[in-house]
């Protein structure tokens, strides 16, 4: 337990390091992979719905803190991301690649999807702008941090999967 | 109260939902004042605390790089100071040469000690100057305090030096107290000593220098002090021991005297002899 708990402790704080040095080298066109939620979705997809979301919950109050706009938009946006994940972790089904990768992108199109929404009743905005922003910036990002997501599903399904067997 | 709890418990993660997500809607839709205000709460109370600890995890690797880096500097610093020890010591010696260099009635070529004879008790020293520098064969060579030993093969830039303590090299000496001429003898290179009649007066302390008669080393060079005085098997006679004046563990700079052997200018006449005992 203390072990895992580690692990992951220092897994989040490199996955930090990188968001904050590493991943706006690697932009195009503005469009950043979210790291932070893929090492979310990672944690929920192995441990449940309770540590995604309360992990999922301070990940996003810390971000808030760090990049104050609206105070709480982001916690709540990775709450229901790691909420979300946490529904279908290794504990009640068996997950291939593939659908791992998928549930991945609708993860990210979630927590944006409520960080956008949050910021269309506080700010103002139309619909339209909300559905044009996920399709021109939601969807590029979910799909490039699903690239960076590959290696740790294709990891863990063709080494950890194996050896659990 | 009980049954509020077993519900929390029942639909635990229901309840953590709406706990977090409350907790969210509550800090996005109150007062900007408000959201400053746990902010700066959140801030001094969970995330500076956090920030401190990884301060210090840094901190400490701070400072084993400045331990490793100290330490290199320190390790220079030692390099540095022990040159300068070395510098200093060579300037003590120099200045001495210089003093002694200056109340000297002959010529003096400066040398330094280039290689040692490599056994344990070396008998030899090579100098780096030789017959470039007008240093001959059979030269003397001293240091300021007195007699070394003798230049025994001059090559073009250096010098094969016998030392006094090479048990083949013996010299004539004299006391400076009573004018007594003895030879200077060695067995092992460490003790030095002079066969001479029992009723010679020798004391302890006495100073010995070289008595000019063999045609090498020039009369009154410092050789070394009287330190023991031992009767010896024959009745007749008794050993003299000496101190030599010159420490031949320590030998740095040395200076030839340019001074031919008495002897060289008739050596050639002499080998032109011919020996006719017989007639």
């Amino acid at each position: 337990m203390i072990k895992n708990t580690f692990k992951w402790i220092v897994i989040f704080f490199l996955i930090f390091v990188m968001q904050t040095t590493l991943v706006p080298a690697i932009s195009i066109y503005n469009i950043k992979p979210d790291l932070l939620l893929l090492g979310l979705f990672m944690l929920a997809v192995k441990n449940g719905v309770m540590p995604g979301l309360y992990v999922g919950f301070f990940l996003g109050l810390a971000q808030d803190i760090y990049s104050p706009v609206i105070l709480g938009q982001n916690a709540l946006a990775k709450t229901l991301a790691g909420f979300f994940a946490g529904l279908f972790n290794e504990k009640v089904m068996r997950l291939d690649p593939v659908f791992q990768a998928v549930l991945l992108v609708l993860t990210v199109l979630l927590g944006d999807l409520v960080f956008l929404v949050i910021q269309l009743v506080k700010s103002g905005g139309s619909v339209q702008m909300l559905g044009l922003e996920m399709v021109i910036s939601s969807l590029p990002r979910a799909l490039y941090s699903l690239l960076f997501g590959l290696v740790p599903i294709f990891w863990e399904y063709l080494f950890q999967t194996k050896t659990k067997r | 109260m009980q049954w509020i709890f077993e519900l929390v418990v029942k639909y635990r993660v229901l309840c953590s939902l709406l706990f977090t997500s409350f907790v969210s809607l509550w800090m996005i839709f109150s007062s900007s004042e408000r959201q400053a205000a746990t902010t700066r709460f959140l801030t001094a109370s969970v995330f500076y605390p956090l920030q401190l600890t990884f301060n210090q995890i840094t901190l400490i690797e701070d400072v084993f790089s400045e331990n490793r880096r100290l330490k290199m500097h320190n390790a220079q610093l030692s390099m540095k100071i022990s040159a300068l020890q070395e510098q200093t010591a060579e300037n003590q010696r120099l200045r001495e040469m210089l003093d002694f260099s200056k109340d000297w009635p002959y010529e003096l070529i400066p040398a330094r000690v280039v290689a040692r004879d490599p056994s344990l008790a070396y008998r030899s020293v090579v100098i780096n100057a030789g017959k470039k520098d007008s240093i001959l064969n059979f030269m003397p060579v001293v240091t300021e305090r007195g007699v070394a030993g003798k230049v025994v093969q001059s090559l073009n830039g250096i010098s094969l030096v016998q030392l006094l303590k090479d048990p083949s090299n013996r010299i004539s000496v004299l006391s400076r107290r009573n004018r007594t001429v003895a030879i200077l003898e060695t067995d092992d290179g460490q003790h030095f000593f002079m066969r001479v009649r029992s009723h010679e007066d020798f004391q302890i302390g006495d100073t010995i220098v070289t008595s000019g008669l063999g045609g090498i080393y020039p009369r009154g060079l410092e050789v070394g002090i009287v330190k023991d005085i031992k009767a010896g098997s024959d009745p007749l006679f008794k050993r003299v021991f000496i101190r030599p004046a010159v420490d031949f563990e320590h030998l740095e700079e040395l200076f030839v005297i340019r001074l031919s052997p008495q002897w060289a200018s008739f050596l050639s006449e002499m080998d032109s002899i011919e020996f006719n005992g017989n007639d």
